[in-house]
């Protein structure tokens, strides 16, 4: 009602105007004529009377203007008026208002980048229905510290028919098919999983069905289900795919489904990928009968609603209890129950964080920037204020002016920040690691938005506040008397210089993060892995199973390869082995000495496995220590042999001769293969660059082929030369053979360090913008201060101060700030960079050399800023400094 | 002026409140009448620009709560004089026994002591 009464007060206002005003200026001219007569009555001067009787009456002008805000239909028209006005004061000062909005786009483009990673791998759920049920279950072995391995084919059939905890349980495992029958054979990247594993999601395909329990029973017509990319770029979409056939490593598969592109495979998640049932597999199905019980099954469940992970876990334990009763080969697993989430992001997590950590920083420095920029323009405008003030304007009205120029300036930074955001989203997804990329699309969405706008919103009200708590304490009256450049309150000039030291102190924690960050990037790439990448080329190539199911078909395609590709000029040093140094994943198998005591169950030796053609170790130059090298003579006929590596040499044979000692090992379907030790090659880092070489042993790759391998060619004719010839020469044996993943090894080794990269490189990038948005807070302050003490300078002049020794006045005004910025940051640097230590490698998160070094980057970058305005300092002319005022 | 003691600025709401009680007492004012009753009523400790009166009678008449007549003033000139309707009268009541009762409810807080709340 009273809302009512006001609108149609206002409305009825608004028509008669005019006619109010009139009255209203009449009354108030007639209240100063008796006032003023009172006043004559009291004695004073005619003019004084008048004067007095206005000072009493307050600002005529303001008074009416607030009665016709009062009687304006919408109150937005001040608003407008505001904004308006906002537009005009950041349009005159075009340098401030671009610094201002640079600043704060940097700031909140750099938060809103990182925070749209954060939210699409740490905070969205997965794109699966009821995410939070998810769950790996690992098969860990606490005694060899072996966690988060695959389950063996017993453990999953007890899992997936037993256990109470779980609604669905399924296993899958990924390698390439070749689909050949449409033009060039290619690899498919093919998910083979066991019977629930569509249930066990509940994502509806695309078109058709998807992989019924039907499916996955032996005997069961192979099926096929397509991803959706796959079914546009190899099939043109076709609409009536649905029933059709096609040729996967040489065996028909009915199309029975296609899933759409965002149902992406946890742990193998590919653009382009197709699933059929694991018992069609070529490999993987011939390892369910395994008589060993390898773990090599990743298996995810999902938990029954209201079964708690306590619950889940309980039972698993009483599981692997039972299991290892029964069988000695699971003895020491121990079943785990991990949120699958959290088994995805894995180590991303803390990379993130502190990325989050960092981007937080600059953002500080921003807002202390803008902070400061905006006192520096609001002790300039003292004067302006003052005026407004004595013409009647309130100090809330004031403030609420000031407020909107800081919050039109923070809409504009936020905007251009989201620009940035945009356009470094794209850059950050290339860059992010390929599993993170490929299972969580990053994007600019809604949370993120509203995430840049709180920012955006809420740095302008933190940071338009500074210059409003100075101007509402000021006295007009001081700053219309004084000049403008001598009367600035000494407060706000404290202030600045705060500004400036919390600056330099969060650049001081950022840059030595990144400091370090760098120096144990450039320690890992400095790192020498034991092999040589450099001009050499890889290639895969497979074999299908259903056409080369016999290991000597396997032998005898590596041979007939080697002897075709090393008759080729320039080629003669190549190779073939399985699995190669940091561009594959490793194998790890366990061996036993012949010999030597048994060991107690559950205490296995383990080391890595590599087949290898005999010019192996030429073309990857690691060098033989003692004994020989493979030769073409060792067969499969000739007695089986290995190599094995120096760590393995000095942990297992310490000082002993481990020539001719035997060792019992084997991938399936070798497993318990004696062979006669021959010789010790050098140490490699074959896991990662940052893992410490371990235990190798290495197999004539005719003695234990693979079915295909890598192609390894060391060679100074160019890759593209060299992986010409080796598609030629295998092409020439089986036309249908696909060659993949072609690759220099030097790219490889560099793709291997892609997440320090990435993080080295974001970490860098924000302590430059936090280098270079300090150095203009350092500039601000020093450039105001020098220019309010343009007096004094030349008064210092003209009683013969020197112009070196004005330099240093300036130079030392700016030191202190400097001295003081780095008083408090390189403490908090040293407390805060041990959240790094998990991301360091070979350096000390509090390293010396580091924190040194970034302290003087900063101090001498502060001090180039501060250069600039004190060599203006030293120009000055103490005439016309003294005859300004 | 140096040595008066500080005045409290007007709070938002109680100048009307003040205007409608003082044209209840003292019956029909102008303007500048008005002003300076206020003034001496306040006993000099408001901080009031006798400017802010004239917008606010404007709004008064315009609410209904006072109605303005042209009438001659001491000195025998032209002055329009305020005078409290029937509703201004009612809103005064309204607004009187709502103050009072803020008061009264502010008062107990003045003088309540721990044990009261133990």
């Amino acid at each position: 009602m009273k809302f009512l009464r006001r609108l149609f007060t206002r409305l009825r206002n608004s028509a008669t105007r005019q006619r109010n005003d009139e009255r209203l200026r009449e009354e108030m001219e007639q209240h100063l004529a008796l006032e003023t007569a009172e006043n004559l009555r009291l004695g004073l001067t005619p003019a004084e009377a008048r004067r007095q009787a206005i000072l009493k009456f307050g600002p005529i002008q303001a008074i009416r203007e607030d009665y016709h805000a009062e009687g304006r239909v919408l109150l937005i028209e001040t608003v407008l008026q505001d904004l308006r006005f906002a537009f005009r004061m950041l349009a005159r000062s075009p340098g401030f208002t671009a610094v201002a909005i640079v600043t704060l786009a940097l700031g909140i483009g750099a938060n809103a980048a990182i925070f749209s990673v954060v939210n699409a791998v740490l905070l969205r759920p997965l794109p699966y229905p009821q995410p939070a049920q998810l769950v790996v279950v690992p098969e860990n072995r606490p005694q060899t510290a072996l966690t988060g391995q695959g389950m063996s084919w017993p453990t999953f059939t007890e899992l997936h028919d037993h256990s109470r905890s779980f609604s669905a349980v399924a296993g899958l495992a990924a390698h390439a098919l070749t689909l050949t029958g449409r033009g060039e054979p290619s690899e498919v990247s093919t998910v083979s999983v066991t019977q629930d594993f569509f249930s066990l999601f509940g994502t509806s395909p695309l078109m058709g069905r998807v992989l019924l329990p039907e499916d996955g029973n032996r005997g069961a017509a192979p099926a096929v289900v397509l991803g959706e990319n796959l079914w546009r770029s190899q099939f043109g979409a076709d609409p009536s795919i649905i029933g059709k056939s096609i040729t996967l490593d040489m065996r028909a598969f009915t199309v029975v489904g296609v899933m759409p592109a965002e149902f992406r495979t946890p742990f193998f998640a590919q653009t382009e990928q197709i699933w059929i049932p694991l018992v069609q597999d070529p490999l993987f199905s011939g390892w369910i009968t395994h008589p060993q019980r390898p773990h090599w099954l990743p298996v995810l469940a999902r938990l029954r609603p209201g079964i708690s992970f306590a619950q889940a876990r309980a039972e698993m334990e009483t599981i692997s209890a039972a299991l290892a009763r029964q069988s000695p080969d699971e003895n020491g697993w121990r079943l785990g129950v991990e949120p699958l989430q959290q088994d995805i992001v894995g180590d991303m997590k803390a990379p993130l964080l502190i990325l989050l950590g960092a981007v937080g920083f600059v953002l500080l420095i921003a807002c202390a920037n803008m902070a400061n920029l905006l006192l520096t323009r609001a002790t300039a405008r003292q004067k302006e204020i003052a005026v407004r003030i004595a013409l009647g304007a309130n100090a809330r009205r004031i403030a609420r002016q000031l407020l909107t120029e800081s919050l039109l300036l923070g809409v504009l930074g936020g905007v251009a920040g989201m620009l940035l955001a945009w356009w470094g989203v794209s850059s950050l997804s290339t860059l992010l690691p390929a599993e993170l990329r490929q299972l969580h699309s990053i994007r600019l969405d809604a949370p993120v938005l509203l995430f840049a706008l709180v920012l955006s919103l809420g740095a302008s009200v933190v940071f338009g506040l500074a210059p409003v708590f100075f101007a509402a304490g000021s006295d007009p009256q001081n700053h219309l008397r004084e000049s403008a450049r001598s009367g600035e309150a000494r407060g706000s000039q404290r202030a600045r210089s705060v500004l400036a030291v919390i600056e330099v102190a969060l650049a001081m924690v950022l840059l030595a993060g990144a400091g370090l960050l760098l120096r144990s990037f450039s320690r890992l790439t400095s790192v020498h892995p034991g092999f040589n990448p450099d001009n050499v080329v890889k290639a895969e190539v497979s074999l299908p199973q259903f056409q080369y199911p016999k290991p000597q078909q396997w032998t005898a395609f590596a041979r007939d390869l080697m002897v075709r590709v090393q008759a080729q000029p320039g080629l003669q040093n190549a190779a073939i082995a399985a699995p190669l140094p940091i561009a594959d994943n490793f194998v790890d198998l366990p061996f036993t000495v012949v010999g030597s005591p048994p060991s107690a169950p559950g205490t296995t030796n383990t080391a890595h496995y590599v087949a290898a053609s005999p010019r192996y170790f030429a073309v990857m130059a690691i060098p033989l220590l003692r004994g020989r090298l493979f030769s073409v003579d060792d067969t499969p006929s000739t007695p089986p042999v290995a190599l094995i590596s120096q760590a393995l040499a000095q942990r297992y044979f310490p000082h002993q001769d481990p020539l001719g000692k035997q060792l019992i090992f084997g991938f399936p379907p070798y497993g318990n293969t004696s062979r006669e030790i021959v010789g010790v090659v050098s140490d490699i880092r074959d896991a990662s660059l940052s893992t410490d070489p371990g235990p190798i042993m290495y197999v004539p790759f005719d003695q234990a082929p693979f079915w295909g391998g890598e192609v390894v060619v060391r060679s100074s004719l160019s890759p593209a030369v060299v992986t010409a010839a080796i598609r030629v020469q295998t092409h020439q044996i089986d036309k249908d053979l696909p060659v993949t993943d072609i690759e220099s090894l030097p790219e490889a080794v560099h793709a291997s360090v892609a997440a320090p990269r990435f993080r080295t490189l974001l970490l860098g990038l924000f302590s430059a913008i936090a280098l270079v948005l300090s150095a203009i807070g350092i500039y601000g302050v020093i450039a105001f201060s020098v220019a309010r003490r343009t007096r004094e300078i030349g008064t210092r002049m003209a009683l013969g101060a020197s112009p070196s020794s004005i330099l240093r006045l300036v130079i030392g005004e700016s030191a202190k700030l400097v001295v003081l910025g780095l008083a408090v940051g390189i403490p908090a640097a040293l407390l805060l960079t041990r959240y790094l230590s998990t991301l360091l490698f070979a350096v000390s998160p509090t390293d010396p050399l580091t924190f040194a070094a970034v302290a003087i980057l900063l101090a001498l970058v502060a001090l180039a800023a501060a250069y600039l305005p004190a060599r203006r300092a030293m120009r000055v002319d103490p005439m016309v400094a003294l005859r300004c005022e | 002026m140096a040595t008066e003691k500080p005045k409290s600025d007007v709070q938002q709401g109680t100048l009307a409140l003040m205007v409608l009680r003082t044209l209840d007492v003292l019956g029909p004012l102008h303007g500048y009448g008005l002003a300076r009753r206020i003034e001496q009523i306040s006993g000099n400790l408001l901080a009031l620009n006798q400017g802010t009166l004239y917008p606010l009678l404007l709004k008064l008449e315009q609410e209904g709560s006072i109605v303005s007549e042209w009438g001659a003033s001491e000195n025998n000139r032209r002055a329009r004089f305020y005078r409290l309707t029937r509703t201004g009268h009612k809103q005064l009541q309204e607004e009187t026994r709502g103050w009072n009762q803020t008061a009264a409810i502010i008062g107990r807080f003045f003088d309540a002591k721990a044990e009261d709340f133990s």
